[in-house]
């Protein structure tokens, strides 16, 4: 009987311990209680003095995605003298909690690169729920405007500014893309700079403008990169690929399509003056020519192609050099190719990288004359 | 002529059976001769009695004659002591007295001996029959497929109410002698008032008051019951039972059908592929609703993640209220739909269906991805090839959902976790229960253990 006995009583409190399964908890939150940003804009404050202005782009739900023609998006901003501090009050403004675990772009203004950029990007690292592969991007005028923009081709549930910068959705060479981690590392850390995308908007056409970049160096003036030298900066590093060159010789033009790039670069120190060596090897075929072309030729094409392509990356090197900033990371691979010894990065940086030579060898290989003969 | 006494012993035996009514004690006579018989009519075949026991002995010439053809009777059997000897009359034998000499004879009427269409595990090729509700047939229908010396059988006098008939299989020359032991052990150990089935005996067989898994595996198929036997595992046939057990098993055992063995190799292997992947599905996949919902979202892809949330608006209950609400409809259904006669388990099932389908969703009791998730993991349950384990799972999906709605994503690794430490804890008679066969079919059937 004791043995019952106890069992209903072990049954009872089981019971009853599970009745609390009803009480919803703190850490038990349904998701239609949360509300997700899905982007962060980032400008100085006009209100508060050295202050910030954030903006958030939060997602409505949606009932029935198929049915909803516009995207349901909607933005508040708010001024405070700390990134933390906006984020916590703008929790006030709205009913339900702020879930920043799906948030994957964080937006600045340009002005913000100069000032104390390491403060404001604290406040995201040390965020739990700020993913570290948020990307990072520049606005060209102020990140409000940008993180506030709907483009017109914009689907619902689907984030425009995500799809520009994860390679599931375009992929060009004049997006570069730069995740928060990235960002950190290299703003903190010495040898490389960062590149970030600027992202642009274009309120007559109702459209992003993402072709040009930023490179950053802490407490320098930051250095603007054209489209032009964006893209090839872009298909060296990142390998980016579906780019075209022109290319024109007398009175004909022809267009290549580039699919490959290899890249390879070596650091001499040891023989004359110190020299970069580069190779560039570029593999793709014709897309466009203004004239009938024979496959025996190809190899002419090829030389003239290689000439065009080493002077203009020779100019962005040389570009790069005289701003005495190093997206590439050369000072990276030089120091991490040396025994480590003070002033290791100082010797890098103030006498041998304003002073290298560059050493260009650009190997185009078309395939064909991309016609079908 | 003197009338001849009936030998004592019929006496005392009709004493004990009295008062039944089906109770015969009858006096053959014929010219000075004299026979007595003793049965129960109602489990006797009365057709059989009148061929060889009762014409015989009107056309036999003398007593002794009678005797021995008696006693050269194939289905003659040895006179036991007192208990048993009533346990077999009760079940059907003939007592025949011949001049003081006692002969029992085994004529029993058996009406349960069909042979039953595969009903719990059916498979497209293999043998559609399964075994049969009367041991004697299932032994022969084992046996047809097992001709060997070495296949033993052994029957057991269980001390229960019914004293019903059961009998151990095995191959002598396969089977491990120590599991021989300790199953014969369990079973003379057994305390248990009544049993009747073959899925009551492996409860008993389990000596723990609780128990999740099944530790052995109850069966229909005389293909599986053969493999098994060749594998050097033993088989329990119990009387009316269409059902055999066999022991000892592993978890991987209930996760194979006897179709695997019966396609090539690139099917069987997608087939186990998706019976894996359906059971893990139906494990997780309730729990895992909860936790990407209630607790971790940034999980999901952002897309999803909306959706998730737009198809949760209105819905009153928290995700873990929602997801026990649509489980516990879908296993009231598939109760439901087992239970009920055939004609009506239609409408029941379309009725569920009804509701579980959209009118759930469009009372905005549940989101449209919940019923998703539901009928997968109604579906995927399915998919496990053996019933009990099955079931076992059932159970194994709710012990996760407390443990994931307490502790979200953390609480789903951890019940999960628990589970397969609890699993690697277990064994079946020595065998221990997550044991992976590491060994090709071949091996299996020729090393037995």
């Amino acid at each position: 009987m004791a043995g019952k006995q106890k069992m209903i009583k072990g049954f009872l409190t089981a019971t009853l311990l599970l009745a609390l399964l009803l009480q919803a908890g703190c850490a038990f939150k349904d998701i239609d209680k949360r509300t997700f940003v899905v982007g962060i804009g980032i400008d100085p404050s006009e209100k508060v003095k050295n202050g910030f202005r954030v903006t958030l782009k939060l997602a409505k739900p949606i009932g029935n995605v198929k049915q909803e023609s516009t995207p349901t998006y909607a933005y508040i901003s708010h001024d405070a003298d700390t990134v933390a501090v906006a984020i916590h009050e703008m929790e006030t403004r709205v009913d339900t909690v702020l879930d920043f675990g799906h948030n994957r772009i964080i937006v600045m203004n340009k002005e913000l690169l100069t000032k104390d950029l390491d403060t404001f990007m604290d406040a995201f690292t040390r965020r739990g729920d700020i993913q570290m592969i948020c990307f990072v991007a520049v606005a060209a005028k102020t990140s409000e405007e940008v993180v506030r923009f709907e483009p017109t081709i914009e689907a619902p549930a689907s984030i425009a500014l995500y799809n520009y910068f994860d390679n599931t959705g375009t992929e060009s060479p004049y997006v570069v893309t730069t995740f928060l981690y990235e960002f950190r590392r290299e703003v903190l850390g010495k040898g490389k700079d960062t590149v970030l995308p600027i992202i642009g908007v274009d309120k007559d056409n109702q459209e992003f403008h993402v072709t040009k970049s930023i490179v950053l160096k802490w407490g320098a003036k930051p250095v603007e990169l054209t489209a032009e030298e964006t893209k090839y900066y872009n298909s060296l590093v990142n390998k980016a690929v579906g780019f075209s060159y022109k290319i024109e010789e007398d009175s004909m033009f022809l267009v290549l399509n580039v699919t490959e790039v290899k890249f390879k670069y070596k650091i001499v120190l040891n023989e004359g003056d110190p020299r970069i060596d580069m190779k560039i090897g570029i593999v793709g075929n014709v897309g466009e020519s203004s004239q009938r072309l024979s496959g025996k030729s190809l190899k002419k094409y090829d030389k003239l192609a290689a000439e065009e392509i080493q002077k203009k990356t020779m100019a962005l090197l040389t570009k790069l050099q005289e701003n005495n900033v190093d997206p590439f990371g050369f000072g990276l691979h030089y120091r991490a190719t040396r025994l480590s010894r003070k002033g290791l990065d100082k010797e890098w940086e103030e006498r041998i990288y304003p002073e290298i030579k560059f050493n260009v060898k650009v190997d185009v290989e078309l395939q064909s004359t991309g016609a079908v003969e | 002529m003197t009338e001849q006494q009936a030998p004592p012993l019929l006496n005392e035996l009709s004493k004990k059976f009295k008062p039944s009514d089906d109770v015969v004690q009858t006096p053959l006579q014929i010219k000075g001769q004299c026979a007595f018989l003793f049965y129960v009519r109602t489990v006797v075949d009365g057709d059989k009695l009148q061929q060889t026991v009762i014409k015989p002995f009107f056309e036999m010439a003398s007593e002794e004659d009678y005797a021995s053809y008696i006693l050269s009777l194939p289905n003659q059997i040895e006179i036991p002591e007192i208990d048993k000897l009533l346990m077999l009359i009760s079940a059907g034998a003939v007592i025949v007295a011949i001049d003081n000499q006692l002969c029992l004879l085994e004529l029993r009427l058996v009406k349960n001996n069909e042979v039953q269409e595969t009903t719990m595990e059916p498979t497209i090729h293999g043998p559609q029959k399964g075994l049969s509700e009367d041991i004697g047939t299932t032994i022969n229908l084992i046996r047809q497929r097992y001709h060997r010396a070495s296949l033993k059988v052994e029957d057991i006098i269980i001390d229960d109410a019914s004293n019903i008939a059961v009998s151990l299989l095995y191959d002598s020359d396969r089977v491990d002698p120590e599991v021989l032991k300790k199953i014969k052990k369990e079973l003379g150990n057994l305390k248990t008032p009544l049993f009747q089935s073959g899925g009551e005996l492996q409860h008993f067989l389990n000596k723990s008051k609780f128990t999740l898994f099944p530790t052995a595996m109850v069966t229909e198929r005389p293909d599986r019951i053969v493999y098994n036997l060749v594998a050097g595992k033993i088989v329990i046939a119990i009387d009316g039972s269409p059902n055999v057990i066999v022991v000892p098993v592993i978890f991987f055992d209930f996760m194979a059908s006897m179709e695997d063995n019966y396609h090539v190799s690139a099917i069987s292997g997608f087939t186990i592929l998706l019976r894996y992947l359906g059971l893990f599905m139906c494990i997780v996949l309730p729990s895992l609703y909860i936790a990407m919902t209630s607790y971790n979202p940034e999980i999901l892809r952002i897309e999803l993640a909306l959706t998730v949330a737009g198809s949760r608006i209105g819905v009153p209950y928290p995700s873990f209220i929602e997801v026990i609400f649509m489980l516990l409809f879908m296993e009231l259904l598939t109760e439901a739909s087992m239970r009920l006669p055939k004609a009506v388990s239609g409408t029941a099932t379309t009725v569920g269906g009804l509701i579980l389908g959209t009118a759930a969703t469009e009372a905005a009791l549940t989101s449209t991805i919940m019923v998703i998730i539901i009928s997968a993991v109604a579906i995927s349950t399915f998919v496990i090839p053996i019933n009990e384990m099955s079931f076992a799972v059932r159970v194994v999906r709710l012990l996760l959902i407390i443990y994931t709605s307490l502790f979200g994503m953390v609480g789903l690794l951890i019940g999960f976790l628990g589970i397969i430490m609890f699993m690697a804890n277990k064994d079946s008679l020595g065998t221990p229960y997550l044991k992976i066969p590491w060994k090709s079919k071949t091996n299996e059937l020729e090393g037995g253990q």
